[in-house]
Parts: structure tokens; sequence; C-alpha cells
């Protein structure tokens, strides 16, 4: 029973069209293999010992009772375990702020780990974490950035001199000039309080080590780059001795399944200690001690328009609470430089990043690497600017958007928007919505005495991930390349593999390499396997992150299976004695143009090729294997003096409206209508973009409204469980309704963008627009989010709760 | 995220639970759903040495409709009550109540009496026992006792329940007369949570729609659900006049002690009680009448 699929919008044979992605039937049937369902016989159990302090010195740890339980077979201390391993590596160039999984001396936030039990079963690992004794001697502690960059702040490593990580003053224009020149300036505050993805799998690690081949085995909940060679770093191993195995399912990420001290310590114990050990984090363990929090950020803004609308210039403060380490996370403060002035024609700015250690639980990477606040703050810019000069807030946006017409449009910062026609998807979704008819819904709540309010977001996704913030922030740090790659081989059945080289955390890569593989090879996708490699048998990869796979490895699958191809077409061409011009390739057979007779099936051309080496083409590889290793396009430069360097080379389109109405008396909020218009160019799989679109704007509703890891005075983490961090459900999100529009990439094979932070990207911004155009009739505004009952209730009354 | 070791004994009958609680009470826990208790135990904030399960014991679970009353057992499962037409049509506010229990899923599970000897001040079922004045029967080894909600909720997460006692049965009064209407409501971040302010009304009219009995209650902003009866006694003889139903909700949260958490201020909880009070004596007020 096969249903035609619908034709590709593009003209294509399977890319764009709708079809069931490749992976989904083992998750909904309960057949995922995820990191905690792979056991080993003798598995030990990890569980570990938190500091209950914001800050403290660490006076003595006693660990013998915990070890003398019965079935306890470890406990490990920073003493042992700082001196046997070297520091996670330290993005900025702060090279004293060093950090292991468990911390000696001292303490830096509410949660930390302090010592690592090794049990028969986690169960018992917890009882004996109970017994590790630890005495410490409080220090005084700071969780405001602010506050911790002021003089005389406690300092959380003594040893950098001061809290600050990363500060640069970046100009890009004539931003002086501009601002001399504008009739109006506006200042404003907006503020991004912390929240993160939050998986339903917390992270999860099983190392084995093999005494004989002396190699680590690794299965974890992974989505990082670099990962294996990372571990094999800090643990003081050769990158060759550690293997990582990708064909683990991971339940859920979206940036924050980094896990890297997780793993060299599990990995430590179980070379340590001949076991093989695993460690699942609880959902404490993982709120408080998982370091998975995203950026926690105050924007200064200043903005110079005219009255007529035309935006001349911003200057942006951004202030980074990057936590107690600073791993990767502040260079979430760089991959906006790559989209500084949004969708908007604004040709100077001054942008001042600063990343600032407190004793909060370290950041990590969260979807949109830091976009989706700076996207919140232009936005709301947009709209504070809308409403100094009385303007329509979508005819402010229509007149400063970048005209289709003037791609490839380089911005200030440096970086060159590929493709896009913004006006185009911003019509789409306003025809969707029927904007005339939702302004008259709006007007007549307000007239029956509602506080009602539309909420507009023009939003940019930068994609393709190349990391060129890496030497833009830290000058000694010189990557140019974030190459990915695939392998596809052809065995003697003729059936077709593809590989790759990470592993992947819901994007759908099998559905992707099968659908591009083929395309070209003109093969039916639901027949084409697609496995994860081990690191030791994997070409470079560096993950799916900075919604890049698409472009990537799809880049990647494409080319090697061009170069099959072409392979194909040699041995035909050999064999009927002609040039590779002369052949048509169709479904995979090949034969001689006007001559039906004179034709090679693929399963001949596969025999021939694994078979006959005397039918193969001189200097022609027997087998059919083929790989390719593909650099980012536009990627490979280092940035000018001034600090302009091209960092993505895609940039995706999204807007969103929302209508929202509040119960003015209880202040509560709800959203009644949400369209999003967006453009990522060529969608390889529409179901699997929409998916995680879907998502994106339910996770970024989470963030405008819910979700926040709030801390108390004595710097503990008051929101570790989902009583207090709450993320929407279904009840929460309304129906959404996506309107897709193309504007194909010329830098991609396909003319494909990323889309894996699509709708997160503009959700909190338009919800935040939207209760702002609700409180607009009270003269009260909020500029920081999520925005609770409380806040709203807050700001109803004239107080200020923040 | 692991309970730390417990011993574990089902019961099979009312008798055997009071025998085991005669024993072990001090150290004991009752489990029915589980719906708090498995997840305090799991973070460790509650250690009992042993644990009761009373889900599989049948005389603890029917809900009997009588004239003037209607009993459900303690271990009835919520969804079991919310799903009982005529159990809805006597006793209203426990159905617009379990609207608001968690979802879906906890309902199939959580019981009745786990409900409300979890004591939760801002949860649903504590409150509806309040405002209707309940009467709860616990049973220990030697013999039953019967409480008024009243005296059985005395704190935030405490009742009057003695270590060997067990809650099994709770008695909901119905009310005789044909037009009664009654209303629930809350306010959470989101649908589901406990709530921050929670209030239930109910009321009943004559024929010429004047009010011949009213009974409220707040919960979430005091360390157990509140009824106002004295208030309520107010409305009794009226039409319900804006003016009136302002100044008896005012009151009523005056009356109580909000606290202040992440989620809302003291002032905020305060003023939830009398937008919620407000509301849900209009809405029982407005059904009491429609229902003529």
């Amino acid at each position: 029973m096969t249903k035609t699929a619908a034709a590709s919008p593009y003209g294509f044979r399977y890319i764009g069209t709708k079809r069931r992605a490749k992976e989904h039937a083992r998750f909904v049937t309960g057949h995922g293999n995820y990191a905690a369902d792979v056991t080993l016989p003798g598995l030990k159990h990890v569980a570990l010992a938190a500091s209950p302090h914001a800050s403290a010195k660490i006076l003595a740890i006693r660990t013998d009772v915990a070890r003398a339980m019965p079935g306890v077979h470890y406990v490990l201390t920073g003493e042992e375990f700082c001196s046997a391993t070297d520091s996670l590596p330290i993005g900025v160039d702060a090279p004293k702020v060093t950090r292991w999984a468990l911390a000696r001396d001292r303490v830096r936030y509410a949660g930390e780990w302090v010592a690592a039990v090794v049990a028969d079963s986690r169960a018992l690992a917890e009882d004996a974490a109970e017994l590790v004794e630890v005495e410490y001697e409080a220090l005084p502690h700071v969780t405001d950035a602010e506050q911790a960059m002021a003089p005389g702040s406690a300092l959380v490593h003594p040893a950098h001199g001061s809290n600050v990580v990363l500060h640069r003053d970046f100009i890009w224009g004539p931003v002086e000039d501009q601002f001399a020149k504008a009739e109006h300036h506006m200042r404003f505050r907006a503020i991004w309080n912390r929240n993160a993805t939050v998986p339903i799998e917390t992270f999860a690690v099983m190392a084995q080590w093999q005494p004989g081949t002396e190699i680590l085995d690794i299965w974890a909940s992974i989505q990082m780059p670099k990962y294996p060679d990372q571990t094999a770093k800090a643990l003081r191993l050769p990158g060759n001795a550690v293997r990582v195995h990708y064909d683990v399912d991971v339940g859920g990420s979206y940036g924050v399944k980094r896990g890297i001290k997780h793993t060299v310590l599990v990995g430590f114990l179980a070379k340590r200690l001949g076991m093989p050990v695993r460690l699942v984090e609880d959902r404490l363990e993982n709120m408080r001690g998982g370091d998975m929090h995203g950026p926690d950020r105050s924007f200064d803004i200043d903005a110079a328009f005219d009255g007529d609308g035309t935006i001349r210039a911003l200057r942006i403060r951004a202030i980074d609470n990057v936590g107690a380490y600073a791993g990767r996370a502040p260079f979430q403060l760089g991959k906006p430089v790559s989209a500084i002035c949004g969708p908007y024609k604004i040709p100077a700015i001054a942008y001042e990043p600063i990343s600032v250690l407190t004793n909060k639980t370290p950041q990590e990477a969260v979807r949109g690497f830091g976009q989706a606040p700076t996207n919140f703050a232009i936005e709301r810019t947009i709209d504070r600017i809308a409403g100094f000069l009385t303007m329509d807030p979508i005819a402010l946006r229509q007149k400063n958007l970048i005209q289709h017409d003037q791609f490839p449009y380089t911005i200030p910062s440096g970086s060159t928007y590929d493709s896009g026609d913004y006006h185009a998807v911003l019509d789409k979704a306003l025809a969707a919505i029927d904007y005339p008819a939702l302004v008259e819904r709006r007007d007549q709540a307000r007239r029956a005495g509602l506080l009602a309010g539309i909420g507009i977001a023009t939003c940019l996704e930068p994609s393709g991930g190349n990391s060129a913030f890496e030497p833009l922030l830290n000058p000694k740090n010189e990557t140019t390349t974030w190459m990915d790659s695939c392998l596809v081989r052809i065995d003697l059945s003729g059936a077709i593999t593809g590989i790759m080289g990470t592993s992947s955390s819901g994007q759908g890569h099998e559905t992707l390499v099968s659908t591009v593989v083929g395309e070209i090879l003109q093969r039916d996708p639901a027949q084409i396997r697609v496995i994860h490699a081990d690191s030791l048998s994997a070409l470079p990869s560096n993950s799916p992150v900075g919604s890049r796979m698409a472009i990537m490895l799809g880049g990647a699958a494409a080319g090697a299976a061009r170069k099959i191809k072409e392979t194909l077409l040699a041995i035909a061409a050999h064999n009927f004695e002609c040039a590779k011009d002369d052949l048509d390739y169709r479904d995979g057979n090949v034969n001689l143009k006007g001559v039906p007779s004179k034709i090679l099936s693929w399963d001949q051309l596969v025999e021939i090729a694994h078979r006959k080496f005397h039918a193969m083409p001189p200097d022609v590889e027997p087998g059919l294997q083929e790989k390719f290793t593909w650099q980012v396009p536009t990627g490979g430069g280092l940035p000018t003096p001034d600090g302009r360097i091209q960092i993505y080379p895609c940039y995706a389109f999204e807007t969103h409206i929302v209508y929202v109405e509040i119960d003015s008396d209880t202040a509560t909020p709800t959203i009644k209508r949400y369209v999003c218009g967006h453009d990522c160019g060529v969608m390889i799989n529409p179901d699997i973009v929409h998916g995680m679109t879907y998502g994106g704007i339910a996770h970024g509703i989470g963030a405008a409204l819910y979700e926040q890891f709030t801390y108390d005075d004595n710097g503990q983490l008051t929101s570790g469980t989902f009583m207090d961090y709450l993320i929407p459900s279904a009840r929460e999100i309304p129906a959404i309704t996506i309107v897709d529009h193309c504007t194909p990439s010329p830098l991609t094979t396909f003319g494909q963008k990323g889309s894996g932070e699509a709708g997160y990207l503009g959700a909190p911004a338009a919800v935040a627009n939207a209760i702002n155009d609700a409180l607009a009739p009270r003269n009260v505004e909020i500029n920081a989010l999520p925005i609770s009952h409380l806040a709203i209730w807050d700001a109803l009354a004239g107080r200020n709760s923040r | 995220m692991k309970s730390p070791a417990f011993e574990y004994a089902r019961a099979a009958s009312i008798d055997e639970a009071c025998e085991l609680l005669s024993q072990h009470g001090d150290s004991a826990k009752v489990l029915a759903g589980g719906q708090s208790l498995v997840p305090m135990m799991a973070f460790r904030l509650l250690r009992p040495h042993w644990l009761i399960d009373i889900s599989e014991i049948a005389p603890l679970q029917y809900i009997a409709l009588e004239t003037d009353v209607a009993r459900t057992g303690a271990c009835t499962r919520q969804c079991t009550v919310q799903c009982d037409a005529t159990l809805a049509a006597q006793v209203p506010l426990l159905r617009q109540a379990l609207a608001f229990v968690g979802h879906a899923q906890i309902r199939n599970r959580g019981t009745i009496g786990g409900s409300l000897v979890q004591a939760d001040p801002s949860a649903e079922l504590p409150l509806v026992a309040q405002i209707l004045q309940a009467r709860l029967v616990v049973r220990a080894k030697s013999g039953p006792r019967t409480l008024t909600a009243e005296d059985f909720f005395t704190g935030p997460m405490t009742t009057a329940l003695a270590p060997d006692e067990c809650l099994t049965e709770i008695q909901w009064p119905v009310w005789p007369d044909r037009s009664t209407g009654s209303a629930f409501t809350e306010v959470s971040r989101r649908h589901g949570d406990f709530a921050m302010v929670a209030a239930g009304a109910q009321v009943a009219v004559d024929a010429a729609g004047q009010c011949i009995r009213a009974a409220f209650g707040v919960g979430g902003a005091a360390p157990t659900p509140v009824a106002f009866p004295d208030l309520a006694q107010r409305l009794v003889g009226t039409s319900f006049n804006q003016a009136l139903l302002r100044d008896v909700a005012q009151q009523a949260a005056a009356a109580l002690e909000p606290g202040a958490d992440t989620h809302a201020s003291a002032a905020y909880r305060r003023h939830l009680a009398a937008v919620l009070a407000t509301r849900v004596l209009q809405s029982a007020y407005d059904t009491a009448r429609a229902a003529r």
C-alpha cells in the first residue's frame, strides 16, 4: 500500500515532499535506544554530593562512612580528580577560570558537585552521598551580574582578578555621526531572565575502559562539537583512546546536552575502578548542577532614528550573567553579531558585550545561542520606536526591512545575508491572520473593557554554524573551519547506506541524509539506511549545533552521492566506450542516449564495482563508497582589526503575529491567535521543519511567560523542579498556523537554510510585544521576561516587581 | 531522586491497615494514589520506614448517595468521582473543583482521601471540604471517629489525623434545595498547577430569587483553605447586589493570611482572593437562579 506523495513544491523528486520521517516510527513505537537503555554487565552507578552553599571554602571532606557502606565501591573528591585530570576548556581568554566536574578547595554555586559516589545501584549511591561529610566555611556570594561587576564585589574566581571574563567594544559604522544627525534618541533596558531547554531525558553517560585495547568506550546523550577530543584531552588520553558511540538516541537537547564534565568524571571513574560506570542525572542534579541554563542577560539599548521612522543607529550594551564557570557559554554573546541589526537596514551599530561570573549555575548553549534574547531586545526597540513616533509597528518594520532586491546584503558587523524576501513573508502572515479583522477584534475587546494586544516580531535565524564568533571574541582562538562530512556506500546487494559522524537529538538527520542521497541517486529514500558511526570510525563532524545540519550534513551527503553517481557513469562510459556526456542516468540505471538496448542497470553497475575489476575503468577505485567533507560556505576568514567577520552563511526569516487578551482583574494573559510566517529556503522535509517550528514557538512562549531559573537571596535555585520551573503544556499553547515561504539560499546545495531554532527566535519578542500592546492603554510597560501574572499585576498596580 | 529503602506492606483490608498503623504508625506513611507522596519520597523530603499501601482495599472505593449526604470512600480515584454524573448532580462543586486538580493522568491515580490528607493549603479538594463542611471518618485499630473539615485541617500539610489513624470516608453534605448553584475557579500560572488562589461557592435561592443559603471559601491564601460561613450568612435574604458582594469578598480577603513565593506576592494573593470570591459567588447565584 503506497500513497502517492504530494509533489515537491520545488520541482525535486523527494526533497520538499511530505514523507514520513525515517526515525519517528521507532520513537513512537518505543524502540528508541537511549543512553540509559544501553547497559553492560557489572555496571555501577554514580550519585553526587552537592554543595548547599552558593560560595564557600571546603575545609574538609570525610568520605570514610560513605565508603564503608555495603555496595559502595568508591568515593571520589576533587582532591584526587583535579590532580589526575586537566581543566575543561575555557572558551574565552581567561585561563585562570579553570573548571572540573568536582570542586576542589572552593565551591562557587549551590548544587556544585563536591564528591561522586560509585555504588551497585543509584539508590545506594544516593544513600552514601548523603553520608559524605563536607565541612564548609561560607563565603560572600554574588548572583547579580551588575553587582558582580562593581568594585569590591565578592570574586567567583579570585585568581582571575575580576568577575568579568569578556568585555568588548565594537563600533561598526559611523555610530557617533548617525546619533548626531538623528532627530530622536530613545533609551531603555530589556531583560531576558534565565531559561533553558529542559529535555525530558536528563543527561546520561556510561563509560567502560577496555584494558586490553586501552580504549575508553562512551555512550552518552550528547549534542556537542569536539566532544571526544575534549574528553580525551581532559583525561590526558590520546584522542584515539576515546570511542564515543554516536548510535544512541538523544531524548531532547536543543543545545544543552553538553555533559562534558559528566563525561570526564564518569570516564575517569570507569578507568580508575576498572568497572563500567553510568551517571544519569536526576531532575534536581540536571536543573541545579547540570550546567544547562541559558542566557541571563540585560540589554541597555540606545536607538537613533528620524521622525519618518528611519532607524539610523543602535547602541547595544549586553551584560550576560554566565554563572560560576565560563566554558563555551560567553560565546552566546558572539553569535548575535551575525545578525546584530536583525532584518533591518541599520547602517551603524555599537555593541558592548560583557560576560560576568556570578555564583549561579554555569550557563550552557541553548537554542539560538544568544540570538533569541537579542531578537527580543531588537524587536522591543522597534515597537518602542513605533510607540514613540505613534507610527504603526508594521509600517515601521516595512520601512526598515531589507528589501528583496538588496540581497546579498552586508550588515555593519561584517556578515552578508544570503537571501530573503522579508516583505513577502510579512505580507503572507498578515493575510493569514486577516490583520484588519484582528485589529477590529482587538479594538472591540478594548471597547468592552478588556486589555487586548497584538504583537509582531520580524526576526532572523542565522544558520549553518561556523563558530566564527570564537576568533572574534578570543584572539588566541584561530578556528576557521567547522566542517561536516558524510560517507555513502553501496553494498554488493545494491543497498545504500549513509554514514554520519555524530549523534542526533531529534532533528531527523536520518531522514535528511536519506532524502538528499535518494534525490541525487534517484533511489527511494525509504530503502536507504543511515547510521551513526562511532567517533573512531567517523569522518569529521561538528555536531548538530547552530542550525547547521540541513546545510552542512545535507551538503556533505549530496556531495558524496554525486561522487557515487559520477563513478556509476564512469563505469557505464567505460563499458559502452563512450563519453559520460553520451549517457542518461535514470533511477540508478545508465543507458546510452538514444539506444534503449544499451543499458546497465543499477544492479549490474554495482556488481561491476564490487566484483568485476576487469570491467572497471582505469583509475577508479573498486567498491562503491565515497566521502565528502564540506567547509561551511563563506567560512574560513579571521576577523578584521575592527571586528568585522562573516559569521553564519545563511539567514532564515520568521515573522510572528500574536493576539493576546489579559483579564485585568486577575492579571491572567491568554494567547488567542498565533500565526508564524517562515522562510528557511528549501525545506528538505516540511514535516520536520514544521515540527521544530511548533516546538520552538512553544519554547518561546515558555520563555515569554513562564520559564525562569529563579534564585533567592542566599543564592539558592528556587525553581529546581517542575513545580516551579514552569514549562507550558498543551493547555497553555494556542493553535498555531505556520505559513511557509521559500527564498532559496544561493550558497547551499538545494537552496536550504537552517531551521532548528525556528520559532524560539521570534516568539518571545512577539508575545512580549503583544502584552505591551495590551498594556499600552494603561500607560505601563514590561520589558523583562518572563512576564508572569505577578509582573502584569504589579505593572497594572503601578509597582515594579523586579 | 531515589527513595531511601523502606518496608512495604499492602493491606488487604481496612482492619489490616489499622493493625499495621497501630504497629508502625509513627514511622509509616499510607500510600493511596501516590501522586504527592511518591515524588516527596523520591526527593527524600519524606523518609517513611514503612509504606502501607491501601490502594487495593476495595471497601475504601465507593460512592454512596443518600438524601442529605454523599459518601465517598477515601480511596476512590479522583477520576471516578469526577465522572460520576449522579454525584455531580448532588455535589456539583466536587466535579467543578476536580477539573482544576492536576491533569487527567494525575486524577486517574490520585484519590479523594489522599488529597485531603495531604492538606496542601492551595489544593482544591480540601477547599471544597471546608466550604461544604464535609465530615471525615477516620479509623484506628481502636475504632472510628468523625471530624469536621474545620477540625481536620490544622495547618499547611498537617491534619488532625493521629499516626495510627487512616481516613476511610468523606461525607459531603447534599443541599436539599432544588435551586442550588455552585462555582469553582482559580488562578494558577499554568492549568493544573497548585492554585495561587482558588475560590468556590455554593448558593441556594428561593422562588423569588432571594438567597436562602450560601457558602464560600478561598484556598491558597492562608495556612489552610478557609471557609467564611459568617460572611456567607450576610448574603442570605439578599439578591446579591454588587456592592454587598464586593464588600463580603473584600472582608473575606482581609481576613486571610496569604504568603509570598516566586509566583505571587501576599498582596497579589489577597487581591485575587477578593476577585475570585466575588466571581464564584456571582456565578453560583446566577446558576442557582437559572436552575429554578
